[in-house]
């Protein structure tokens, strides 16, 4: 940008050359490999939430499975989609789940911390991405324990299902997982975003967080409308079904399922756009 | 200390009318509390609705792909129209007994706050359970029943066998909430004792869905599952309000189901005043 500030300049200008914005993101990688170094650290002070994040977890997952070996005790299948099948689905919903929760923790608190108390403003003043800095300042390390269960039962699923997915679908698995994850952070970025408008006091998350849970079944349980909505509106359907329905539901799901990528960037850029827009809203509080 | 030279506090000395009027304020303060957050409670309808829709297409996706054959309508001893009120009832009614007891206490006494409830002539328990059904008399206005306009148009309720059992489902889900204030309060004295105790109430969160039967009918697992969830009090939170709705409990049962939820409902109160007595005697606060 070539405006120059009639103000005195208390920063030196940086440099805009080819070789800086080559470093750029060289030297802010660094940064947040800094920032995760240090939060294992404050984390590791406390190695007993970790236990007893993952004895929650484990519990989680237990009565999820019961739930459904219950209903499977009384039916062979779901609408067509059999036992193996639907914790392959649940298996594989755990991995984007855990990426999310990996990095999301600082989106829920959002609002409190960094606008109504005001921290917002000493992550403006830092040169780095502030989206950026918000995701790496805390991790939510419950996330790694959804990552390897996840792996476990869908590994476990995929085995008793005789799959045989090839190289690409082991190349494939990150991608969607990846491309999954990014569904659930633009979903909720954009949630986030929302508190620049208005203070978040009306509690958009929670209902929507309470959808994933029923997006770990495959959406053909659905009505039409709601499935719709799923695929079109709130895209949870592309967070667990859908992906994984490249590995279990045969030919016909192939396609949709490669389409998960375009859906996780789509959403992540509009979550994304909403959060630019709002922080060029922000006006600090002050305090 | 040295008793000699301490002046002796006063033992709080209350007629019963006083002590009914101090926790009715408590319950009335609750109340207006509330309401001036109502705002939240209407993203919450819609929480509670997505609970029941996706439960209602998940039965309904079982009961379609169950085996031919006689017995075949019925899953777990319910038909599909039963299985439908079981999840509306269920969740509805988790909308009212739910509160945040465990929450709040040992957000309180790992904060150091507690020292303010303990220096008032009063009991804490009694005064969150006042509190709970100040809560109670709230939701039951304005969450319950909204949900319950939003959810029986769009899914289908329906009635109980008998008119009656609507007034018997009300006061069990109103033992319900007792009960459940009981266990959440019981939970939030562990704080007293355990360093981090948000990782122990989000267990219990995740827990109390399934041994409470919201989840699944109990009915739906093998014997043993339910000959135990049976000498739980869980059940008693959930499972056994909704039964009564269905009409599953008739005639001498029904007393024995709500005699048995009123018994839990003491016995946790007193089991929750005796626990209090002993964390209380080993609490240190930090200064601040």
């Amino acid at each position: 940008m070539e405006r120059v500030s009639p103000g005195p300049v208390l920063l030196p200008r940086r440099e805009g050359g080819l070789r800086r914005r080559l470093r750029e993101p060289a030297r802010q990688a660094s940064i947040f490999v800094a920032y995760f170094a240090q939060f294992v650290k404050s984390r590791l002070a406390y190695r007993v939430d970790f236990l007893v994040d993952m004895t929650a977890n484990l519990l989680s997952l237990g009565i999820q499975l019961l739930v459904l070996a219950a209903l499977f005790d009384k039916v062979e299948s779901l609408r067509g989609w059999s036992y193996d099948q639907v914790l392959f689905i649940y298996g594989f919903s755990l991995l984007p789940l855990g990426l999310f929760n990996l990095v999301s923790v600082n989106l829920y608190g959002f609002s409190e911390q960094y606008i109504i108390e005001g921290d917002f403003d000493r992550i403006l003043l830092r040169p780095i991405n502030p989206l950026a800095q918000i995701l790496c300042s805390s991790f939510g390390t419950g996330g790694l324990n959804e990552l390897v269960l996840g792996g476990a039962v869908t590994v476990y699923a995929g085995t008793r299902l005789g799959l045989a997915p090839g190289l690409a679908g082991y190349a494939l698995l990150p991608l969607l997982a990846v491309s999954a994850a990014l569904v659930y952070t633009g979903v909720f970025l954009g949630l986030t975003a929302l508190s620049f408008w208005m203070e978040d006091r009306l509690g958009l998350a929670p209902p929507v967080y309470n959808v994933i849970r029923f997006s770990r079944y495959p959406v053909t349980i659905f009505s039409p409308l709601v499935r719709l909505l799923l695929t079109f509106v709130l895209p949870f359907a592309w967070v667990a079904f859908y992906p994984a329905a490249w590995y279990v539901g045969g030919p016909q799901w192939e396609r949709v399922a490669l389409l998960t990528p375009v859906v996780g960037g789509l959403t992540f850029g509009l979550g994304y756009l909403t959060w630019v827009r709002g922080v060029r809203r922000y006006t600090s509080t002050g305090s | 200390m040295n008793g000699a030279t301490a002046p002796a506090l006063p033992r709080w000395r209350r007629g019963p009318a006083a002590t009914a009027g101090l926790y009715l304020r408590f319950m009335r303060l609750a109340f207006l509390k509330m309401l001036a957050y109502r705002l939240r409670y209407y993203t919450g309808v819609v929480t509670y609705t997505i609970f029941v829709a996706g439960n209602y297409f998940l039965f309904t996706a079982v009961y379609a792909s169950r085996p031919e054959g006689a017995e075949a309508a019925r899953l777990g001893g319910l038909t599909l129209s039963q299985m439908i009120a079981y999840v509306i009832v269920s969740w509805v009614g988790r909308s009212f007994t739910f509160n945040n007891i465990d929450r709040t206490l040992s957000w309180q006494v790992s904060k150091g706050e507690i020292a303010v409830q303990l220096i008032k002539p009063l009991h804490v328990q009694t005064m969150m359970l006042s509190e709970a059904l100040g809560e109670a008399a709230f939701r039951f206005l304005l969450f319950t029943l909204p949900i319950l306009v939003v959810v029986i148009p769009l899914f289908g309720l329906a009635p109980p066998p008998h008119p009656a059992l609507y007034g018997w489902t009300l006061l069990s889900f109103l033992l319900a909430l007792v009960v459940n204030a009981q266990i959440n309060f019981l939970v939030g004295c562990l704080a007293f004792h355990l360093k981090n105790v948000s990782g122990v109430v989000r267990a219990k969160m995740i827990m109390m869905e399934f041994l409470t039967g919201v989840l699944v009918p109990f009915t739906f697992f093998p014997d043993w599952v339910q000959v135990a969830v049976a000498w739980l009090p869980f059940q008693a939170v959930s499972y056994v309000p909704v039964m009564i709705y269905l009409g599953q409990r008739p005639g001498a049962s029904l007393a024995g189901a709500l005699l048995l939820q009123a018994a839990w409902a003491l016995g946790l109160f007193v089991l929750g005043r005796w626990s209090w007595n002993r964390s209380v005697r080993h609490v240190t606060l930090q200064g601040g």
